[in-house]
């Protein structure tokens, strides 16, 4: 036996074991360009909706402003778990969408490409996975929110927007939605776990929840005073992340991200390990 | 101690059993050779070995621990099916991830090493996807080979290669496990190549192991025989077996079996009346053995 190969099977311990995973992952997220099309994608929606409000049409008329005020494109004025137009929905949430739709592409990759084998072979303990993909994920949406934030700015500029605000609210409800982030991804490698061996459906699911449509339905049938219950949810709670934004807002999300995000993490551990890989 | 030690180890799909109470024993620093025929469970057992699925029943223990130990599993490297490799990114990229996924410390080092073993120094540059099939055969061995692995689980490695490919591959198993020293298990079609270099033999049919051996043990059970062509093979074969007491016909030759004198056999049949145009000793070898032992259980 040559010496490089002694039979010494030392235990990794958990952190290390975490930091090979999150090495790995954000390393391919780093070296791949699905991030950072998806952080340009995250810019130009919020720039393209606040820009081309008041613009000349073709026909000659002028398109509606969806908003007046440029950080209503971040978030509502207060939380609208039910909304009557477009505007009061489209915000900052919709981060969430492409995130999940990012998430299932990452994830969706490991298995198409076969080296989810090479992560299962050399890490026995399938909790690391699920840790390490809603961190990586978690991540690559709160660095969404920030290109999202630049591209209304620009946006906002460009249309000569109003950017009043109260400061303090406002960077509390930025903070909110990017620690919402952590919750979401959570949920998305769930469900990408879940539907492993469909591509697709784990893209249409992690869709259908990233629209919050469920919760608007509730909202929807018991009126926003509803609130307070709905934000024990992932959707409630980005949704109360408004620019009304107080201490207490950045503590509910700060909760319900942590928790959601044990929940499905223990769920998901539990499902691989009970689960064939493939 | 043994590198691996599988007890009673059960698989089914949709309630077809893949593995029914497999017992396996690889010993340290062994080359096993995993034969079965398409379906027989040699992929299965592979996966379970690995973790990428979960046993209906069973154990399996690596280095005398449950395989679930993460610090067994650290030192396990695979090619399972495929390489495991994303497409669109680079080899050499490929080879990093799965460094840092070791939580190797030299990683570029390591990753010069492993390109250098398969031969692939030249080629870190290329992406994954426009590597030829021997090229991403090659890959997944390095892949594998990162890290110092203690055992590595080799399925088909040198499926589909042509024939430079296959030598090439066959040098490069060789020199793993003489310069390396890891136990490793290769599960191949292929047992001309597989008699070249394995030390021991696992043989699996339905789901069961139905014989493990070592290459010593597979050398002594082999049958020694005689080739004979003559002008009148039937006559000769008549002639033969007055003297000889098995005989038969194969692939256009008459065989003596456990016969090793030659002359015997010439001087026999010339004193009958037969001329040897052609003969030859021969020994048995594993594809001929596995033919057999098949072909018995088939009868059972």
């Amino acid at each position: 036996m040559v010496a490089g190969n002694e039979l010494k099977f030392e235990s990794p311990r958990f952190f290390t074991r975490i930091k090979s995973m999150l090495g790995v992952d954000f390393y391919r997220l780093f070296h791949t360009p699905l991030f950072y099309i998806f952080l340009l994608i995250a810019a130009f929606i919020p720039a393209l909706i606040l820009g081309s409000g008041g613009m000349e049409n073709p026909d000659g008329t002028t398109s509606a402003l969806l908003y007046t005020n440029v950080w209503n494109a971040v978030a509502a004025n207060m939380p609208l778990y039910a909304f009557s137009n477009i505007g009061e929905y489209a915000n900052m949430n919709m981060v969430f969408i492409f995130g999940g739709i990012m998430v299932s592409i990452f994830i969706g990759h490991d298995y198409k490409s076969g080296y989810v084998k090479q992560l299962f072979t050399t890490h026995a303990k399938k909790q690391d996975y699920m840790i390490s993909k809603s961190i990586t994920c978690a991540f690559a949406m709160a660095c969404m929110c920030i290109t999202y934030l630049l591209g209304s700015v620009a946006g906002g500029l460009f249309a000569g927007l109003d950017f009043s605000a109260n400061v303090g609210s406002l960077i509390i409800a930025i903070a909110s939605k990017m620690i919402m982030s952590l919750g979401w991804a959570s949920l998305y490698t769930f469900l990408n776990v879940i539907f492993r061996r469909y591509f697709g459906i784990s893209i249409a699911s992690s869709f259908l929840f990233g629209t919050g449509l469920p919760i608007i339905a509730i909202g929807m049938i018991f009126g926003n005073e509803a609130g307070s219950v709905l934000n024990i949810f992932l959707y409630g709670s980005s949704v109360y992340a408004c620019l009304g934004s107080n201490i207490v807002t950045l503590i509910v999300c700060l909760v319900v991200s942590a928790a959601w995000a044990a929940i499905y993490n223990m769920l998901g551990t539990k499902l691989l390990s009970k689960s064939d890989v493939y | 101690m043994n590198a691996i030690e599988i007890r009673d180890l059960s698989k089914s799909f949709r309630g077809m059993y893949a593995l029914d109470h497999l017992n396996m024993t690889v010993p340290v620093g062994a080359i096993y050779g995993f034969i079965g025929e398409n379906g027989s469970g040699k992929s299965t057992t592979e996966k379970l070995i690995c973790g990428h699925l979960v046993p209906d029943g069973g154990s399996i223990k690596l280095f005398g621990k449950d395989y679930t130990d993460s610090g067994v599993r650290v030192r396990v490297g695979a090619l399972i099916e495929n390489a495991g490799c994303f497409p669109n990114s680079s080899v050499w990229m490929n080879l990093m991830m799965q460094a840092i996924n070791l939580n190797l410390e030299n990683r570029e080092e390591e990753t010069r090493r492993v390109l250098k073993i398969v031969r692939m120094e030249d080629s870190s540059k290329i992406k994954f996807k426009s590597c030829s099939l021997g090229m991403k055969q090659r890959i997944g061995i390095a892949m594998a080979l990162l890290g110092s692995p203690a055992l590595l689980i080799l399925d088909e490695p040198i499926n589909g290669l042509d024939a430079d490919g296959m030598r090439i591959m066959r040098e490069i198993l060789v020199d793993i496990t003489k310069n390396y020293g890891c136990t490793v298990v290769i599960a191949s079609h292929l047992l001309g190549e597989l008699e070249k270099i394995a030390t021991h033999y696992g043989i699996i049919r339905q789901g069961k192991m139905i014989q493990e051996l070592s290459a010593e043990e597979m050398d002594g059970r082999s049958q020694v025989f005689a080739s004979i062509k003559t002008k009148d093979m039937q006559g000769a074969k008549i002639i033969l077996k007055t003297k000889f007491d098995n005989v038969s016909e194969a692939e256009g030759y008459l065989r003596v079996y456990d016969e090793d004198d030659t002359g015997s056999i010439v001087g026999h049949l010339l004193k009958n009346g037969h001329v040897v145009s052609e003969i030859s000793k021969n020994k048995v070898g594993l594809e001929e053995y596995y033919i057999e032992l098949m072909q018995a259980k088939e009868g059972n």
